[in-house]
C-alpha cells in the first residue's frame, strides 16, 4: 500500500489547525481580559469583601440591598434624565446642524464642520473644568451674560439645575460628533429620490418626512443606540463638574455610584452588582430601541 | 514537498503584517531582556505634586548615603489610591513605601486586622523613641485597633485668615476676636450689600455647605467626631448637633457666611470672589495658605491670621483639616530599609525646613520647630510670622479618629450638611438619620461576617 508523503500529511494537518491559530490571539485576549473578568464579576456580585484577602457569600443580598438603596435610585434617575436629555435635545440638534451643513445655502461648510466637531477632541476633564467656570453662580458666563430666569441660577449648587447643566454640557461636547454621522447619512441619500418627490409635488417638509428620515433610519438607529449606551455609562463629566456628585447626590450617576462603592468604600461585591444591573438595563434598552427602529426586520 | 520560506511574498498576509510581526518579536525580546537596574530597589508611590519636587531633590542624597539602594519615586497623582487598592487586593504590585491621604486611608483598614496591607509601625516608633518627638494626636488618623499604620506627614493646624483692610474699614479689630460669638458680632458689622440690590455680596466668612470640609473641622475643634476611638458612631451626639446648628446659623440666621463660590475652596471662582472683596475670612489650614500664595499672589499683604475663634473663652483655638501619611506595605521585601527611607524623608530636620519653604506645611516633628525659618515674617501676610502662629497652635490639635467606614460616612455627611443648610431637614433630623444609616451599614456587615 502506498503511504501518503509526510509533507502532504503536514499540509493537511496545518490546514485544519491554521484557522484556529489565526483567531487564537483574539480569543486568548478576550478570555483573559473580558471573559474571565465578566464571570469573575458575576461571581463577585454574590459575595462581599470582608477585607483585602477574604470575602463572604451573601447570595442575592447585594441585589436586594441595591433595590432598597435610595442613592442607587437617585443615580439611576439622574442617568435616565441625562439619557432623555441626550435623545430629546442633543440628537435633534445634531440632526439640525447636519441638515444645515448639507444644504446648498450655507457658506464655509468645512470651517463650520470643524468648529462643531472640535469639542469632542477636548478631553472630558477639561470640558468639565471649563464648564465649571461657565456655570459659576455669581461670576459664570451663563448667569452673567444670559439672565434667563430673572435670577442667578445655582447651576451646580441647586439640586434641580445640576442635571440640566450636565445635559447642556453634553450637548456642547457631543452634538457636533453625532452631526458627522447624520451628515454622512444625508450625503448618502440619492438625489433622484428628492427629484421624484418634487415631481410628485412634495414640499420640503414632506420630502424631509418621507425621504430624508426613512433613508436615515440605519444612521439614526446607530446614533441612538450608541448615544444611549454612552449616556447610561456617564461618569467623568458630572464627577468633575459636580465634585463627586454633590450637592445631595444631585449629580450622581450609576457608574459614579459604582466607582464610589468599588474604590472609595471597598465594597466590591456591591459595585459588581451595580455593574450587572447596569448591563441588564443597557441590554434591554438597546434591544428595545433596535426593535422599535426596525433594525431586526428583514429588508 | 512543503517548504516554509520566509520572505515578504510568501508570508500569508503580505508585507505589512510581516513587518508588524517582526516588530512585535523584536519589542518582546527587548522588553523581556531589559535588565533590571542593579542593587536593591525601593518603590515609593506618592499622589501630591508638591511632595514630588521635594522628594525628587532629596532622594539622591539618601541613595548616596546607602550605596546599592535604588529608590524609584512614582507620582501617580489623584489615581494613586485606586492603584494601591488594586495592588493590595491582588496581593501583588504594591510599592514598598506609599503616601496616603487622610480621607482615603479608611478603606484600606477594612477587614480582619491581619489583612490590612500596611506594616504596624508602633513597635519601631516606641523602641526608637519617636512617639514623644512627634505630636501624638496626629497619629489618630493613621491608627486603628491599636496599630499605627502611618507616620503623619503634617499637622495641618487651622487658623482664621482674614482681610485686615476690609474688617478695619468696617470698624472691626479682628485681633480682639476670641470666641465665635465675638466673630458673629464682628461679621455682622463687616457683611455688606455693596451693589444695593438688597442681598449681601460681601460676607464675613466663606464656608463649604456641599461637603464636610468646614463643618467637620469645626466639630473636631469642639472635641467631637464622626467615630470615637472605639469605632462607635457619634455623629448624632449633642455636640455634633449643636455644631451643625451653629454652622447653619452662620448662613441662615446671622447671614454672615456665603457658600463657597464654585464647587470647593480651591475653585478659580472662589479666588476671583476673594479678589473682588466678597470674602472676608476663611478657615485656613497651612496647606491652603500655600495654595493661596500660588493661585492669588496678587493678594499679597492683604491677609492676616489669628487663631480660630474658640467655642468658649479659653477654649481650643484651632482644629485640623486634611493630611497625609507615609506607610510601609506588607508587600515590602525589606521593611528595615524602607523604614530608613521613611525616617530620612519624614524625620530629617533639614528636609522638613525645605518642605516648609516650598509648601508652607508645618512638620509634626517638634524638634524642627525652632528652625529660624518658622519665625520669618511672611510677606503674604503683611510680615506676620505665620509659621510661628501655626506652631503655637500645633500642640493643641484635636484627635481625629480613623475608621474603615469613613468614606461611606463622609459621603452621607455631605448630604446631611447640605440638607440642614438648605433647611430641608433640621440639623438634629439630618444627623440622627445619618447616624442611623451608618450604624445600620456597620450592623449589616457585622451580621455577615461577625465582629472584627
Amino acid at each position: 500500500m502506498k503511504t501518503k508523503p509526510r509533507s502532504y500529511r503536514f499540509w493537511n494537518q496545518q490546514q485544519k489547525i491554521a484557522p484556529y491559530l489565526f483567531i487564537a490571539p483574539f480569543y486568548l485576549l478576550f478570555v483573559l481580559f473580558m471573559g474571565y473578568p465578566l464571570i469573575s464579576s458575576l461571581v463577585m456580585s454574590l459575595y462581599e469583601m470582608r477585607g483585602f484577602q477574604s470575602r463572604v457569600f451573601v447570595g442575592i443580598g447585594n441585589f436586594t440591598d441595591l433595590f432598597r438603596d435610595p442613592i442607587f435610585w437617585k443615580s439611576l434617575w439622574n442617568t435616565a434624565y441625562f439619557a432623555m436629555g441626550t435623545l430629546t435635545l442633543q440628537l435633534p440638534i445634531a440632526l439640525l446642524l447636519a441638515i444645515l451643513l448639507n444644504s446648498k445655502f450655507v457658506k464655509g461648510k468645512n470651517v463650520l464642520r470643524l468648529a462643531f466637531f472640535a469639542p469632542v477632541l477636548v478631553a472630558g476633564v477639561f470640558v468639565a473644568i471649563i464648564f465649571n467656570l461657565v456655570y459659576d453662580q455669581r461670576a459664570g458666563l451663563v448667569n452673567n451674560e444670559l439672565i434667563l430666569f430673572g435670577r442667578e441660577i445655582g447651576w451646580l449648587n441647586e439640586e434641580n439645575y445640576v442635571m440640566p447643566a450636565v445635559i447642556l454640557t453634553g450637548v456642547w461636547q457631543w452634538a457636533g460628533f453625532n452631526m458627522i454621522y447624520f451628515l454622512a447619512g444625508l450625503q448618502g441619500i440619492r438625489q433622484e429620490l428628492y427629484e421624484a418627490a418634487a415631481v410628485d409635488g412634495a414640499n420640503w417638509w414632506q420630502a424631509f418626512v418621507h425621504v430624508t428620515l426613512p433613508s436615515l433610519r440605519p444612521v439614526i438607529a446607530f446614533v441612538f443606540v450608541v448615544s444611549m449606551i454612552g449616556s447610561l455609562q456617564l461618569f467623568d463629566l458630572p464627577y468633575i463638574l459636580t465634585n463627586g456628585g454633590e450637592p445631595a447626590d444631585a449629580g450622581s450617576t450609576i457608574v459614579m455610584y459604582l466607582y464610589k462603592n468599588g474604590f472609595q468604600f471597598m465594597r466590591l461585591g456591591y459595585a459588581a452588582t451595580i455593574g450587572w444591573v447596569l448591563f441588564f438595563i443597557i441590554a434591554v434598552i438597546s434591544i428595545v430601541q433596535l426593535k422599535l427602529l426596525g433594525i431586526f426586520r428583514d429588508e | 514537498m512543503f517548504h516554509w520560506r520566509i520572505d515578504a511574498d510568501s508570508f500569508p498576509l503580505g508585507k505589512g503584517p510581516m513587518v508588524m510581526l517582526f516588530l512585535f518579536l523584536i519589542s518582546t525580546i527587548f522588553i523581556f531582556a531589559r535588565s533590571e537596574e542593579g542593587g536593591e530597589k525601593l518603590e515609593f508611590w506618592i499622589f501630591a505634586n508638591t511632595h514630588f519636587e521635594e522628594y525628587q531633590a532629596r532622594i539622591p542624597i539618601f541613595e548616596a548615603q546607602n550605596p546599592g539602594v535604588n529608590v524609584q519615586l512614582i507620582n501617580f497623582g489623584g489615581t494613586m489610591h485606586d492603584k494601591l487598592l488594586a495592588a493590595m487586593l491582588s496581593n501583588f504590585g504594591a510599592p514598598d513605601l506609599v503616601e496616603v491621604e487622610i480621607t482615603s486611608i479608611g478603606r484600606f483598614l477594612k477587614g480582619a486586622i491581619d489583612e490590612v496591607g500596611f506594616v504596624d509601625l508602633r513597635p519601631r516608633l516606641e523602641s526608637e523613641g519617636w512617639m514623644e518627638k512627634l505630636v501624638v494626636s496626629r497619629f489618630t488618623p493613621w491608627s486603628y485597633r491599636g496599630r499605627i499604620y502611618g507616620i503623619p506627614h503634617d499637622l495641618h493646624p487651622v487658623v482664621l485668615l482674614y482681610r485686615d483692610d476690609l474688617f478695619k474699614a468696617a470698624g472691626v479689630e479682628m485681633n480682639e476676636v476670641e470666641t465665635w460669638d465675638d466673630f458673629i458680632a464682628a461679621g455682622k458689622k463687616a457683611t455688606r450689600d455693596l451693589d444695593g440690590d438688597g442681598t449681601a455680596d460681601r460676607h464675613a466668612i466663606v464656608l463649604d455647605r456641599r461637603t464636610e470640609s468646614d463643618y467637620f473641622p469645626l466639630l473636631l475643634q469642639q472635641g467631637g467626631g464622626f467615630f470615637d476611638e472605639e469605632g462607635n458612631v457619634i455623629i448624632d451626639s449633642e455636640l455634633a448637633i449643636e455644631t451643625l446648628e451653629f454652622f447653619v446659623s452662620l448662613f441662615n440666621e446671622h447671614e454672615i457666611a456665603t457658600p463657597v463660590y464654585g464647587t470647593w475652596h480651591g475653585d478659580p471662582s472662589n479666588f476671583a470672589a476673594m479678589q473682588d472683596g466678597k470674602i472676608l475670612s476663611i478657615l485656613a489650614p497651612d496647606w491652603y495658605v500655600g495654595i493661596l500664595k500660588s493661585q492669588v499672589p496678587q493678594m499679597a499683604g492683604k491677609w492676616r491670621a489669628i487663631p480660630m475663634p474658640a467655642w468658649e473663652p479659653g477654649g481650643r483655638r484651632t482644629t485640623t483639616r486634611g493630611g497625609t501619611m507615609i506607610g510601609i506595605t506588607t508587600q515590602c521585601k525589606n521593611p528595615e530599609r524602607a523604614w530608613e527611607l521613611l525616617k530620612f524623608t519624614y524625620f530629617d530636620r533639614g528636609g522638613l525646613v525645605n518642605r516648609y519653604e516650598t509648601t508652607r506645611i508645618i512638620p509634626p516633628l517638634k524638634s524642627a520647630w525652632d528652625a529660624p525659618i518658622f519665625k520669618e515674617p511672611d510677606l503674604y501676610l503683611g510680615g506676620q510670622p505665620l509659621g510661628e502662629l501655626f506652631i503655637e497652635m500645633a500642640p493643641d490639635l484635636p484627635p481625629r479618629y480613623q475608621n474603615p467606614y469613613w468614606a461611606e460616612g463622609a459621603d452621607l455627611l455631605n448630604d446631611a450638611i447640605f440638607a440642614a443648610v438648605t433647611e430641608k431637614q433640621t440639623p438634629r433630623q439630618a444627623l440622627t438619620a445619618l447616624a442611623e444609616k451608618v450604624r445600620a451599614l456597620i450592623a449589616k456587615d457585622q451580621g455577615r461576617w461577625g465582629n472584627m
